[in-house]
């Protein structure tokens, strides 16, 4: 049991292990990226190629810290919450088909599976803000709770319109589709509103606002302390995986590429592409107001979301004779 | 194995709803609210059906929960006020559910569900699918109806006339 | 093998080491050593220097209600969408005549939400 492809599929890669390492990397590469964005060096002493060690650093000064639960505050949801975010972000990577026979969970509704998962993301959210007692994270919990459902029905309804494409909800058979013409071609609105949308769903800029750093000092995750800091910090760059990694499987074909290389290094590459395009935006875009931000997921993004399925119709079945 | 897992995903959804109904803080009957529909879709996902199952986790959990959180967070008693008194209502809602649960069995065993799923291997999406849209397709228009009529009721009800 | 190319080796070092962390973190958790300078400034909330005052948990932000109420309409929507979706060669134009009418008539509630979205008085 202990040997089984499965576990070790599980417990290594594309599991826990390389999720956790992964997770840490990317918290360097989005530092790097900013400092080089901004014409500076980025992180630099934490080892001797360009400060890769820095997260490494980051965490275990971080367990050294004391952890203090504010008064009043229900410790509780206080610790839970962000514990159960790891979890879900780990279930993410999970759905996600690296390789033919590199997925931990093939099951028939990846694609749902994966989109119900993070609709999951906003109550957690909620009740870490709300568990703190304390003004800056509600508000902050409260926004990201608006935030996330608002851009969640664009992100289900451009995902839709790669299933109407693949005929199926599978991903590793949405990835055996793309054989024939990747889906970022005639889904190329599709894509833009995934895009838009998985930022949004992250809390990244431009949409940060429910960690607005320099207006409410982090919003729901201000008043956690040393490890949790990191169990609510975390779950972002997961997600950034996750998200990345689930763009590159139904839009960019996933793991299929020249035969040349294997197939995983194309998926990672093309993953890795991703991620830089969704950091590069961190340092070009100012940050969204609540209530514009509102206004253009329900409005804007939803009505370019409702279009794009009526292009996809229009695609798979032909226009209508009446 | 499927008896263990059912008797499982049962046990946690009666729990965590009696859970919900008896807790003291209303934030952690929401909580708990949320894990009986986890219990709920385990329970669809033992019947093999999966799609409905993650749905079920997306709408329910995902959104009725955290609308019935913010209700209660913004609207409820605050920290130090009394909790609601449910004394007197959670012993008529006990009376209810031990009614309700009795009935369920004894419909449980008087039709006695089949022992093998009615679609057998061939329960797959694409049937779901076209069986939904063309056998239940007068229900899907009644549905889509008292959808708009709920968004538009909420809208209106929740329009303010700032006067300016 | 795991995945092409990485030494089972190198993965089982990888996964002592992470699972390490992870052994470190929970213990930290749970063996939180005494506190050795209690004051009770520490556990006030943080509000940048200031001295909090009132309750925590005010009322924020309820006029953005609605947008939640629509958010758990349009996602059961959204589930019956990729119902049809899925099946979209099958069933082809005469087979989504349903879900077309399903679409416009909640497009409706859509559009009386822009046009109060766009009173900004009124939200």
């Amino acid at each position: 049991m202990l040997t089984s492809p499965l576990f070790l599929q599980i417990v290594l890669f594309p599991g826990l292990t390389s999720i956790a390492i992964i997770g840490a990397l990317l918290g360097w590469l989005e530092r790097k990226v900013t400092a080089r964005v901004q014409l500076r060096i980025g992180p630099l002493y934490a080892s001797p190629a360009g400060g890769i060690l820095q997260m490494f650093a980051d965490l275990i000064k971080l367990a050294f810290k004391e952890l203090i639960v504010p008064e009043n505050s229900d410790a509780f949801f206080f610790i839970m919450a962000p514990t159960t975010g790891l979890v879900l972000g780990a279930a993410l990577v999970g759905l996600i088909p690296f390789a033919p026979g590199l997925q931990i969970a093939n099951i028939e509704v990846g694609l749902p599976a994966f989109l119900a998962i993070i609709t999951l993301s906003p109550t957690l959210i909620l009740l870490a803000g709300w568990s703190a007692n304390s003004k800056f994270p509600f508000i902050g919990g409260l926004r990201a709770l608006f935030q996330q459902t608002a851009y969640e029905i664009p992100l289900w309804l451009s995902a839709l319109g790669v299933i109407m494409m693949a005929g199926t909800m599978n991903l590793a058979q949405i990835v055996a589709a793309q054989s024939t013409g990747w889906f970022i071609i005639p889904q190329a609105l599709g894509a833009f509103i995934f895009l838009v949308t998985s930022v949004a769903e992250m809390e990244r800029l431009p949409f940060d606002l429910p960690e607005a750093e320099s207006e409410i000092m982090m919003g729901w995750q201000a008043e956690y302390p040393g490890v949790l800091f990191l169990a609510a910090q975390g779950p972002g760059f997961v997600k950034l995986y996750a998200f990345s990694a689930l763009f590159t499987t139904i839009f960019l074909g996933g793991f299929l590429g020249p035969s040349f290389l294997p197939p995983l290094f194309w998926m990672l590459s093309k993953t890795l592409t991703v991620i830089v395009l969704i950091m590069l935006l961190r340092s070009t875009f100012p940050r969204v107001r609540l209530d514009q931000l509102l206004r253009a997921g329900w409005t804007t993004l939803l009505t370019l979301a409702i279009i794009n399925i009526g292009i996809t119709y229009i695609l798979v079945v032909g226009l209508p004779t009446l | 194995m499927t008896d263990l897992l059912f008797l499982a995903f049962a046990a946690v959804a009666i729990g965590a709803a009696i859970l919900a109904i008896e807790a003291r803080d209303l934030v952690y009957g929401a909580a708990a609210l949320g894990i009986a529909f986890l219990g709920v879709a385990g329970l669809f996902f033992l019947l093999d059906a999966a799609y409905v199952g993650w749905f079920q986790i997306a709408v329910y959990i995902g959104a009725v929960v955290v609308l019935i959180l913010f209700t209660v967070m913004l609207v409820g008693p605050k920290m130090g006020e009394t909790p609601l008194g449910l004394k007197r209502v959670s012993l008529l809602a006990a009376i209810l559910v031990s009614l309700l649960l009795g009935m369920t069995g004894a419909l449980a065993n008087a039709t006695a569900f089949p022992g093998q799923d009615s679609c057998g291997s061939g329960c797959d999406l694409a049937l779901f699918s076209t069986s939904l849209l063309k056998n239940y397709g007068v229900q899907l228009e009644f549905m889509s109806l008292v959808m708009a009529a709920a968004v538009i009721g909420a809208l209106a009800l929740s329009k303010t006339d700032r006067g300016q | 093998m795991v995945a092409q190319g990485i030494p089972e080796i190198g993965a089982y070092i990888a996964f002592l080491f992470v699972s390490t962390v992870a052994l470190v973190i929970v213990l930290r958790l749970f063996i939180t050593p005494k506190d050795p300078r209690p004051t009770p400034e520490k556990k006030k909330p943080f509000e940048s220097g200031q001295i909090a005052a009132g309750p925590g948990r005010t009322r924020f932000i309820i006029q953005y209600y609605p947008y939640l109420l629509m958010f758990v309409v349009y996602d059961v929507v959204a589930m019956f969408l990729f119902a049809w979706g899925l099946n979209l060669r099958a069933l082809g134009a005469s087979g989504s005549v349903p879900v077309l009418v399903f679409i416009v008539v909640l497009l409706i509630p859509l559009g009386y939400a822009l046009h109060l979205a766009n009173h900004r008085e009124n939200w």
